[in-house]
């Protein structure tokens, strides 16, 4: 692998960067502001992929920006690893653009040019995170993502916002503290922090309690935003903020960056023979393994579709996690793999909650019964991105899991391997009751939903069709007792045009009108473009890495990035 | 290096304050323009002796032709090259925020000048004697200048610091009284040979050290003798309380740096180990309370007040560890601190200007109004709390880097610990200028309507330039710290040498 | 013992001075009292230089011409005290003046009754 000197990676985190303040200068013209957005976007994802061909012929670009603090220097570097996550992040970026735009203008959204600035600021910190080639340039990147991505959470503005905000910093700024110290602690015993494929050799004859200290520490930070249970718990509450942001930062940039940092830490800080040797793989990959299938349990009981995701997501991303901790390189290739699989699934589907909030203002799985009718393209995608998270094949997931299952039954810890097919069970469980109502059950006339509905343990109406009134979905929870009074002709898609509804959807969780919904048709009647679009172009990706992985870049980009890491190449 | 001119560095602002007398008597508005002048002056002197300083070692002169070791002797190494051309920067910087802010008559720019003078003798001085001297007149300024609010609530803050104060430098002095027994000499290069020949476990040595940490530590308000500091900040005329907030304090603790690294020298904390631990003790409780302390204030001053017990804490805890990454990563965040925290100290001041607001709970909404001074505002204390690349990571990481070499595991864990516990009070504010709704108060100063008294509508160009430069020089200190770290080694590498 | 108390007894007057001093700044509620006790404690650190300068048969440090003439009284620490006097004075004045500037505004030059003018503004 040979480095060259360029300034691309310096200049793709430059783009976004820059691109806040024209954003910020053009507030008041919406059309113009949003031109920066696609534009800055559009010239981010141009820079990282002009880097693509080169970084699978084996060749490493570097930006050196000069030294941080002594003997690190921040240097940025684009390597298959990050060019893997940069990638990721700034063609969704793109994607996401667009339907932020739709999204926003749709809800007539407050803030929206301190929403856009934002959003460039988190994208141009992600792709930092992407391409820092030491853990202190990576530190500095991971906590100005925290910085940036603190005024998209707390959008609204409302108590809940600012509560979910507060858990945010006080978790993920916890868990820097924790890489900072474990960022010192390496410094302090190698002299250097530099990503070195396959390690950083100082660390193989360092006192290994210490050795041992400053992995937890670093993995246990990073673990705070790759949502690792315990310390998952603000990835929920961060739904909060507008769905762009859940479906970009919260389930790609920001959580791929924890991610990204697990990955960094055992590839390129300690490399895979020592984290063995020093035996921390198994602790890692237990607690992943713990971690994905409760979060999967707990997905089964949310009514809410954003938290479901969100629970989702937490499950996914430790199905990342238990890749690399298993240290086999089919494993590592599955998991990383998992990186770009899961974004674009998941960023699918978030679109797809976003769509039916903007349009109906429906947030709660319970009032989505026969929603097919009324949005059958956005909810056709939901149904192949959930089909991809599930495992099934000709979709991303399926590629990712194959070869994390045949990497755990070849390192001989086959105990993960039923773990993984048990989870893809309980993704099917509570993927297909959204599926399955949206088009095959009616407004007036749906089954219980027992894991959502029903005391745990069950209630004998539990085989039963619930009393069919058309505001039964109101069960779950206390929010919907006003749904009688102010009558249905109040809600819904009709309204999304005129202002004043901010006031309204804050109290107010959707579900059908009360002549049940309006069928639309299949060529896009349902929404705008400007959401659709996105939707499509992001199922079209997960299906695509299903289908053509190898030509799909990412699986030939992971494969070099584990041949770098453990000398053995998978493909 | 003998340089005839180092004298002036005090001299110059002495001068600069009779003459505002003389101005004073003339026509009223000389007096700002005579500061104005002295200070540009002298930052224009310490930049060109700072820099030679760095670039060709230490500047020294005895003054009035005595040499050392008999006469006093004024030395600008690299350290104090740096604090110097601070100081002056720091001054010349606030005091267009005084000016534009609550211009006072002829007396607070005379005590404004003797201040500046004060504590640049301070950091030149090589001679203990002299520095407990510039101690006192930078003390006597700045409680008159804190009385300068005028409010009878000022006076008892002014006489409560002045107490405080006088006993602080008195016990410092009794300190050089037990050094100057038991070696007869008051310079600082001269001392430093003395001590060891007298052998560092001698009771004289060891009353000498215990007194004069205890003075300064006083001085630089560390938990529990930091009692003075939270009323005088809140009740000083906004402009004082920037000035101080950045300077005094700072200037204290180079002093214990000072009197730590050129007098005792290292050697010392070997041979009395449990000196150092006793310092590490005080400051690491410094740096907990302080933060709790922050926590739970109200009022956005005294919350930053308490915030400074804490960031000294820091310092001093950098200072005690003694490895060069520590030391310098100390002389760094007081570097960074005072430049973060008179940042901060002048937003205060602007805000309670324009909406009266000095509650964090009267803070809401605030960024709304004005995005400049509320992002300005929130960088900083970003930066405060050591979000990289801001300088107060930079100081962070050296002293944290130079704990865990040091094998001080309790400590390390401590410095770590107090960024969260920085952060719980600097996002309580954050989160309420940015997304809660505004409260009266910044409502009242943007609607016009009841707006009681006569306020601005908007920040002051003055202040507002003032904050935003705070912010920049934040992140650039925190970019150039590497350059600063290649000018300081020398310097460092000599103190350090054991 | 005895013997500490004759030969030493500066040092006790020293100590003597610097408690009585530091007594009063902290038991008296009353402000003048307060700047009283800060004085008599500097006192306390002036005799301790004054004490430390001493020498036994020594003479005023006046030197003949031609030299010699000792031993004198080392003349350092007298320079070093007669400008920690004035500094000392200065400080009074301030003081003082700070305490006129609370008596026009409360009416009180008591502590605590004080804090509780403050504590109701």
């Amino acid at each position: 692998m040979t480095d060259i000197a360029s300034l691309r990676p310096a200049l793709a985190v430059a783009v976004a960067a820059a691109a806040v303040v024209p954003i910020l200068a053009s507030g008041r013209r919406p059309n113009v502001r949003e031109g920066w957005t696609v534009l800055a976007a559009g010239g981010a994802f141009a820079l990282v992929a002009s880097m693509l061909p080169a970084a699978l012929d084996g060749t490493v670009r570097v930006s050196h920006l000069g030294t941080l603090v002594a003997g690190v220097d921040l240097s940025l570097r684009a390597d298959p690893l990050g060019l893997l996550f940069a990638t990721v992040a700034s063609l969704l970026w793109l994607v996401t653009s667009f339907y932020s735009i739709g999204y926003m203008r749709g809800l007539g959204e407050n803030d929206q040019t301190r929403y856009f600035a934002a959003f460039a600021a988190s994208v141009a910190a992600a792709l930092g995170v992407a391409f820092a080639a030491n853990l202190v340039t990576l530190f500095v990147f991971y906590e100005l993502l925290t910085v940036a991505t603190y005024p998209l959470v707390t959008h609204d503005e409302t108590a809940e916002a600012r509560a979910a905000g507060r858990k945010y910093l006080a978790y993920t700024f916890g868990g820097g503290v924790a890489v900072l110290a474990g960022t010192v602690l390496v410094a302090a015993m190698t002299g250097t922090t530099a990503f070195t494929a396959g390690g950083i050799a100082g660390l193989v004859d360092a006192d290994p309690v210490l050795s041992r200290a400053a992995f937890v520490l670093l993995v246990g930070g990073f673990g705070v935003k790759a949502a690792l249970m315990p310390v998952h718990s603000w990835l929920p509450d961060a739904m909060v903020a507008p769905t762009p942001v859940s479906g970009l930062l919260h389930a790609v940039a920001v959580v791929k960056s924890g991610v990204f940092g697990i990955a960094r830490v055992v590839l390129d800080v300690y490399g895979v023979d020592l984290t063995g040797a020093l035996g921390l793989g198994l602790p890692l990959a237990v607690v992943a393994a713990a971690t994905l299938t409760l979060a999967s349990v707990i997905a089964l009981r949310q009514d809410n579709l954003k938290r479901r995701l969100a629970f989702s997501t937490v499950s996914q991303l430790s199905y990342i996690v238990l890749g690399i901790a298993i240290l086999d390189p089919t494993a590592v290739v599955g998991g990383l793999l998992h990186i770009p699989a899961h974004a674009f699934m998941k960023l699918t589907l978030f679109f797809t909650a976003g769509a039916i909030h903007v349009e109906t203002h429906t947030d709660d799985i319970s009032d989505m019964a026969g929603i097919g009718k009324r949005m059958p393209l956005t909810m056709l995608a939901f149904g192949v991105a959930a089909a991809g998270m599930a495992g099934i094949p000709l979709v991303a997931g399926f590629v990712s899991k194959w070869y994390l299952l045949i990497g755990s039954v070849s390192a001989e810890q086959s105990v993960f391997a039923v773990v993984l097919l048990l989870s893809g069970i309980l993704n099917i469980a509570y993927f297909w009751p959204v599926f399955y109502q949206a088009f095959f059950e009616a407004e007036d006339d749906h089954d219980a939903k027992p894991l959502v509905e029903f005391p745990l343990g069950g209630e004998p109406r539990s085989i039963l069709p619930e009393t069919p009134t058309p505001d039964s979905g109101a069960v779950t929870d206390g929010g919907h007792g006003d749904h009688g009074d102010h009558g249905h002709d109040d809600h819904g898609y009709d309204k999304h045009d005129e202002h004043g509804h901010d006031d309204e959807h804050d109290d107010d969780h959707g579900g059908p009108p009360a002549d049940g919904w309006e069928r639309r048709g299949w060529l896009g009647g349902e929404s705008t473009w400007f959401m659709l679009g996105p939707i499509l172009v992001a199922m079209t990706g997960a299906v695509l890495i299903g289908v053509i992985p190898e030509t799909a870049v990412f699986l030939r980009l992971v494969d070099l990035i584990v041949e770098g890491a453990t000398g053995v190449s998978v493909l | 290096m003998t340089d005839t001119l180092v004298p002036l560095l005090v001299a110059g602002p002495l001068l600069g304050a009779l003459l505002t007398v003389a101005a004073g008597l003339l026509d009223d508005r000389a007096p700002p323009v005579v500061a104005v002048l002295t200070l540009v002056g002298q930052v224009g002197l310490a930049g060109w002796m700072g820099s030679r300083a760095l670039l060709d070692g230490p500047l020294s002169n005895g003054v009035g032709g005595f040499v050392a070791p008999y006469g006093i002797e004024l030395v600008v190494d690299g350290v104090s090259a740096v604090i110097v051309s601070l100081v002056a920067l720091v001054s010349l910087g606030v005091l267009f925020y005084a000016v534009d802010d609550d211009p006072g008559g002829t007396a607070f720019y005379t005590e404004y000048l003797l201040l500046v003078a004060g504590l640049s003798g301070m950091s030149v001085t090589g001679d203990v004697f002299n520095l407990y001297v510039f101690l006192e007149i930078s003390g006597l300024a700045t409680y008159a200048l804190v009385a300068s609010a005028g409010t009878g609530r000022s006076a008892v803050a002014a006489l409560k610091y002045l107490l405080f104060g006088t006993v602080a430098a008195s016990l410092y002095l009794l300190g050089v009284g037990y050094a100057l027994v038991a070696t007869g000499t008051l310079n600082m290069a001269d001392l430093s040979v003395k001590l060891a020949q007298v052998g560092y476990d001698s009771p004289l040595v060891l009353a000498s050290f215990g007194f004069i940490v205890v003075g300064l530590a006083t001085k630089a308000a560390l938990f529990p003798l930091h009692t003075w500091q939270p009323d005088a900040y809140n009740d000083a005329p906004d402009s004082v309380s920037a000035f101080i907030s950045a300077l005094v304090s700072t200037v204290a603790a180079y002093a214990l740096f000072r009197l730590l690294y050129t007098v005792y020298t290292p050697a010392f904390f070997e041979a009395v180990p449990v000196a150092r631990d006793a310092l590490v003790v005080f400051a690491t409780l410094s740096i907990v309370v302080g933060s709790v302390l922050a926590v739970v204030q109200s009022e956005v001053k005294r919350m930053l007040a308490y915030s400074s017990v804490s960031q000294y804490g820091l310092v001093v805890v950098g200072l005690a560890i003694g490895t060069p990454a520590a030391v310098f990563g100390a002389v760094v965040h007081l570097v960074g601190h005072a430049v973060m925290k008179g940042g901060l100290f002048v937003a205060a001041g602007t805000v309670d200007d324009l909406t009266g607001a000095r509650t964090v709970d009267e803070y809401a909404g605030l960024a709304d109004r004005f995005p400049v001074l509320g992002g300005a505002s929130a960088l900083l204390m970003l930066a405060m709390v050591g979000v990289p690349p801001a300088v107060g990571f930079a100081g962070k990481w050296y002293i944290a880097l130079g704990a865990v070499r040091a094998g001080t595991w309790p400590v390390a864990v401590i410095i770590f610990g107090s960024t969260l516990l920085t952060l719980a009070y600097f996002t309580l504010l954050i989160e309420r200028m940015f997304v809660a709704p505004a409260s009266p108060s910044v409502r009242a100063a943007t609607d016009g309507g009841e707006r009681g008294l006569d306020r601005p509508d908007r920040p002051s160009r003055v202040a507002l330039t003032l904050i935003v430069v705070a912010a920049v020089a934040a992140i650039a200190l925190g970019l150039a710290v590497t350059n600063l770290q290649v000018a300081l080694e020398p310097t460092l590498d000599t103190l350090l040498a054991t | 013992m005895i013997e500490l108390v004759t030969t030493r007894y500066a040092y006790l007057v020293v100590v003597v001075l610097l408690a009585i001093g530091v007594y009063t700044m902290i038991e008296s509620s009353n402000f003048v009292k307060k700047i009283i006790g800060l004085n008599i404690f500097q006192t306390g650190i002036f005799v301790f230089f004054i004490t430390g300068a001493y020498h036994v048969n020594g003479r005023s440090p006046v030197v003949e011409s031609g030299g010699g003439g000792g031993p004198f009284v080392s003349p350092l620490p007298h320079v070093l005290i007669l400008t920690a006097i004035v500094v000392g004075v200065s400080l009074t004045a301030v003081a003082l003046g700070l305490v006129v500037r609370i008596h026009e505004s409360y009416g009180t030059l008591n502590e605590d009754t004080l804090s509780e003018v403050l504590a109701d503004d």
